[in-house]
């Protein structure tokens, strides 16, 4: 199936906007480049230091998460079977994606999973079909990178440890480039009325790969070998 | 909905058949097959060949063995609405979103001609073209919900994204979400890996950029129809802008030892399409298949 831009849509979006100075601006940083979470944790924990503030009937759910989890048990977990991450778990998996910055949108690229985009100078839609990874816009404020996420499924988690969402999840993830330019930190402020009791924030580090590294290709279909393709004939 | 449409107009089946469109997934082209081959398959003797409607040479479609029909290839998209942005001027610029024009199912050097095979090959083309005809056509990677391979990748009826960075230009497809990254002024490595879709490098020369791909795993296919390569497959394709930047043509050589009596050429172009946003594609979701082990396999 296939969606088009409504062009006067988009064209009303963004005549309500302020025609700001965005990518490519010189006071700016560049997160062009390859980049893994530095140290990986499996779970998200609140910044404050308090408990992920789940809602009884999502704390229950979780709690069965993590007690599957400990007798090796990841039924819940939908990329046992290759189906895609969510986010922000796309981004603190133990694994490498790149970031590509351009002066109309900001591109999260990993090999070979589903890639998304935020845009600049837009608007998140009114009423989305959801998407595993939602959808995107990105805007700066001053040197910190702003992305507004929403329309996500609920097929996923929030993170490695099983941390459930529902449709209504909305993320505010706030991207800080470190001093020294290899490092770099998101604050991800998570907001689910149907999960959550309150918003809550989590934090994560990263460091940049090596300037020669290049993604090699990653099969996700490959790991559940009995059905690797043979060569026909 | 929000501010994005349907456009189920932009990929358009010559079998007229609606339903596929809505068709997700790894299995979309294996189920256009299917439709292409209950047309031939219901009255072959009849139905003129495309080379007969087309008036073209081809080996198979000429061969008088309506099992060897081919399939019919779909249109693709059409040109940006009027009123869409327009292409950016610089002529090395590819960036942006851009669609197949025409969807081939067998990739050879012109319309319906295949791959110049050699015989053991061709006779693998055959057999796999005769199993679609009869209704049960072979798997590939692609309905495994592994990558495509190369350069079938590149003949998809889904929109490519074009992205553009410093020493590398990346093409981020629709189908499947495979990414191929292209490496600028760089070599090839001494060991290259085998992966699906291999490694690449490019360069320019002017306004051209050329692509040279090795390292291809020998489980895929050249294309839909089931033209064979080798893990010595090379490929070397060359963009650049057209019309105006408002199409981007791809000039593809193929060349393997093994599996082809000789390199071939052919071209492809892709249409400038801003008004489109790439979307989410699962292949994992495609329920048409039943799940055997945890994945999804074609029946």
């Amino acid at each position: 199936m296939r969606k088009t831009l409504s062009l006067l849509a988009a064209g009303a979006a963004l005549a309500a906007l302020p025609a700001l100075a965005h990518a490519q601006g010189a006071n700016h940083p560049d997160f062009t480049g390859a980049w893994i979470v530095s140290p990986y944790k499996a779970a998200l924990k609140p910044a404050d230091g308090a408990a992920v503030p789940l809602k009884p009937e999502a704390k229950k759910v979780y709690d069965q998460h993590l007690a599957a989890a400990a007798k090796g048990d990841r039924t819940w977990d939908e990329t046992s079977i290759c189906l895609p991450e969510g986010l922000p778990r796309l981004q603190t998996i133990n694994e490498p994606f790149e970031i590509m910055q351009k002066s109309n949108a900001m591109y999260f690229v990993a090999q070979n999973r589903l890639p998304w985009r935020a845009y600049f100078n837009e608007k998140l839609p009114d009423d989305p079909d959801p998407m595993y990874l939602g959808y995107h816009v990105a805007k700066w404020e001053g040197a910190k990178l702003v992305v507004d996420s929403s329309g996500f499924r609920d097929a996923s988690v929030l993170d490695d440890s099983g941390i459930p969402h529902s449709e209504k999840l909305h993320l505010t993830a706030t991207y800080e480039m470190g001093a020294d330019n290899k490092t770099m930190s998101v604050t991800w402020r998570i907001e689910d009325p149907d999960t959550f009791t309150k918003p809550w924030t989590a934090k994560a580090s990263f460091k940049r790969m090596p300037a020669n590294f290049q993604f090699p290709e990653e099969v996700c279909a490959a790991k559940l070998q009995s059905t690797a393709p043979k060569r026909a004939g | 909905m929000h501010n994005r449409e349907w456009d189920v107009k932009s990929i358009v089946n010559i079998v007229s058949n609606p339903a596929v469109i809505a068709v997700s997934a790894s299995v979309a082209a294996l189920a256009l097959a299917s439709s292409a081959t209950a047309q031939n398959s219901q009255s072959p003797s009849q139905a003129p060949t495309r080379a007969q409607t087309e008036n073209r040479p081809s080996t198979l479609d000429n061969s008088g063995d309506p099992t060897l029909a081919l399939t019919r290839p779909l249109r693709g998209s059409g040109p940006a609405p009027a009123g869409s942005k327009p292409p950016n001027p610089d002529p090395k610029n590819f960036e942006g979103v851009w669609w197949l024009k025409g969807y081939e199912y067998m990739i050879g050097p012109g319309p319906g001609i295949e791959p110049p095979l050699k015989p053991q090959y061709m006779d693998i083309l055959k057999r796999r073209i005769r199993a679609k005809n009869a209704g049960k056509p072979e798997t590939d990677t692609s309905t495994q919900c592994f990558p495509h391979g190369m350069p079938r990748l590149m003949e998809s009826p889904y929109p490519i994204e074009i992205v553009q960075t410093p020493g590398r230009v990346t093409i981020l497809h629709e189908v499947a979400h495979e990414v191929r990254r292209f490496y600028l002024d760089q070599q090839h490595p001494k060991d290259v890996k085998i992966s699906y879709l291999g490694h690449s490098v490019a360069h320019w020369e002017g306004d051209t950029l050329v692509v040279d791909t090795v390292g291809i795993n020998a489980a895929s296919f050249i294309d839909d129809e089931g033209s064979s390569h080798s893990d010595k497959e090379h490929i070397v394709e060359r963009f650049h802008k057209i019309d105006g930047g408002r199409q981007l043509q791809v000039d593809t050589t193929v060349e393997d030892p093994v599996t082809l009596e000789h390199p071939y050429s052919y071209s492809r172009y892709f249409q400038w399409r801003p008004d489109v946003r790439p979307s989410e594609y699962i292949c994992e979701e495609n329920n048409r298949n039943a799940p055997v082990n945890g994945v999804t396999v074609a029946q």
